[in-house]
């Protein structure tokens, strides 16, 4: 289908849209079921005596979780797009499908996980596991939604040679990878330690120590993701919606031309630039740790000796 | 039975040397894996594989879209599109975990490997928390992740453009050309993220790290003999069994 200027910023603007949600809603599913790399101190916590009530699912790496999520929905999708479903329906009975898929793979790693954990004494608290697996179908059925709707545009409207099943499996892994480089690092290096100094760097020594009491009471899962929608989430959004939205917006604009690869590289550049600037402006908050001081009094000492 | 003319020894030598690409940009990869997601590694927190796939799948999106819209288009410009789409997702990545790093998390960023950042003249070792192995996205690592990107991505486009131009002259998959061709990439792709995980045992900083040095020309060549082998059964499929 061939689109004019107008309708084609108009797709990717809600494509980007799509994305950013997927991406905050992706990361915080991971929160709420605890997957990834953080996953692995709340993993360690029962064999350092950290007792926890934190669901400890982790499916697999999220990239190959939510890939399946996203294919299985995709092909649902597909599937009752064929028998002339409305493609709304169709893409939200994909993702439901998905998500009541993705929930029972939750419910048995927990359930297997903590099972493997029963010679450190973790109990396996089945009201964690009643009131925390709806909350991750649900964060996993808008994931699905919207890379299932994203895979039908780029399919549908755009004309991209990708079937829809497919281009759903590569977002999803896409998703995944991003959720776990960016959000995760909130939960894992924030959240799991929030007892300590902000900032103080987490010592290796410190490795399953994680927080157990929340705000109010016991913490859980649900503790965890109220915190990391905070910041975790929406960051990874911004991280895939930035990548979906310039991905495509240099060739929309400039057509299938060497301009267009000029613009995404210059687009890579201003990166490059902008994490500079945090980089040069943490370092002046933050300033360094305290070795610099010692090194210069040990300087200084030696310099008056 | 296949025959075997130059245009198919090439095709095969040139998914091997693409997948030989895709694994060298692994290893440009700045990952910290599992300690980096808790800041106590230099890198993005996730692991070499996922990472890899991830970026070099959007450069095959982007590689294929261009394919489609320009089939006239040069090879040049088909791994162009592939490299910039890969880039473009490693560094919106790279940049908004500088951010849960730099405001989440609240620590400086510093690599483990060296004392002054070669792009900035920044020094590392001062930011360097105690019992860590650095943390957070220096420049060095920025600049690094993105060269790896822009080689996977155009080794990924690579692929693609070759095996979607074999299939589609397929009388038993021609009509599907894109799909098979696509989804035998995003494999290759695999394949060749794996073999240098291995290698850089599941931290890597970047072209800076001496881990860089040491194990790439090993993985290189392990890398180019699977993909060889890879790029045999891409032309198989192409002819069916018989």
């Amino acid at each position: 289908m061939v689109l004019d200027l107008t309708m084609s910023m108009a797709i990717l603007a809600l494509m980007g849209a799509l994305a950013t949600i997927a991406g905050c809603l992706e990361d915080l599913e991971s929160d709420v079921g605890s997957q990834s790399n953080p996953n692995s101190q709340v993993q360690l916590a029962p064999q350092m005596n950290f007792l926890h009530r934190i669901y400890n699912k982790a499916i697999s790496g999220e990239p190959i979780s939510n890939g399946l999520s996203a294919v299985t929905g995709g092909i649902v999708a597909t599937v009752l797009l064929d028998a002339k479903f409305f493609p709304l329906i169709a893409i939200v009975i994909g993702a439901f499908v998905a998500a009541v898929i993705y929930g029972i793979f939750a419910t048995t790693s927990y359930a297997g996980r903590v099972a493997s954990q029963t010679r450190f004494k973790q109990p396996l608290y089945m009201d964690i596991m009643r009131y925390t697996t709806p909350s991750i179908i649900a964060h996993n059925f808008i994931v699905a939604f919207c890379l299932v709707a994203i895979a039908y545009i780029q399919y549908t409207l755009l004309g991209y040679p990708f079937t829809i099943p497919f281009l759903a499996l590569i977002w999803g892994i896409s998703v995944g990878a991003i959720g776990s480089s960016v959000g995760d690092v909130h939960y894992g290096g924030e959240r799991e330690f929030q007892n300590r100094e902000f900032g103080c760097g987490l010592n290796t020594a410190l490795s399953g120590r994680i927080v157990r009491r929340a705000e109010s009471g016991l913490r859980n899962s649900i503790d965890n993701v109220w915190f990391c929608a905070k910041f975790g989430g929406p960051a990874t959004g911004i991280g895939l919606g930035l990548t979906v939205f310039f991905s495509s917006w240099p060739t929309t604009i400039w057509g299938y031309t060497w301009a267009a690869i000029g613009v995404g590289i210059a687009i890579v550049a201003v990166f490059v630039v902008l994490n500079r600037l945090i980089e040069y402006q943490v370092k002046n908050a933050y300033g360094p740790y305290k070795e610099e001081k010692n090194e210069k009094e040990a300087v200084a000492v030696a310099h008056t000796h | 039975m296949v025959a075997l003319d130059p245009t198919l020894i090439m095709n095969v030598l040139l998914i091997a040397i693409s997948g030989t690409l895709v694994c060298i940009a692994v290893h440009f990869i700045p990952v910290g894996g599992a300690p980096a997601a808790m800041a106590q590694a230099t890198g993005i927190g996730t692991g070499t594989v996922e990472l890899a796939a991830g970026s070099g799948l959007v450069g095959l999106i982007t590689a294929s879209y261009m394919y489609a819209n320009e089939p006239a288009a040069s090879m040049a410009l088909v791994l162009a599109a592939g490299a910039m789409g890969s880039m473009i997702m490693i560094a919106s990545t790279m940049f908004a975990g500088s951010l849960i790093y730099a405001y989440g998390v609240g620590v400086p960023f510093a690599s483990a490997q060296i004392k002054k950042d070669p792009f900035t003249g920044a020094r590392q070792d001062l930011y360097m928390s105690k019992g860590t192995q650095g943390q957070g996205l220096p420049t060095v690592c920025f600049v690094s992740g993105i060269i790896g990107a822009a080689l996977g991505g155009a080794g990924g486009g690579l692929i693609y453009f070759v095996l979607v131009q074999l299939y589609s002259q397929s009388a038993l998959i021609g009509t599907s050309a894109a799909a098979v061709a696509g989804v035998f990439t995003m494999g290759v792709f695999y394949v060749n993220a794996v073999i240098p995980s291995y290698g850089v045992g599941g931290t890597i900083e970047g072209f800076h790290d001496p881990k860089f040095r040491r194990v790439l020309p090993k993985d290189a060549v392990t890398s180019f003999i699977v993909s060889l082998i890879c790029g045999v059964v891409a032309v198989f499929i192409g002819g069916g069994l018989l």
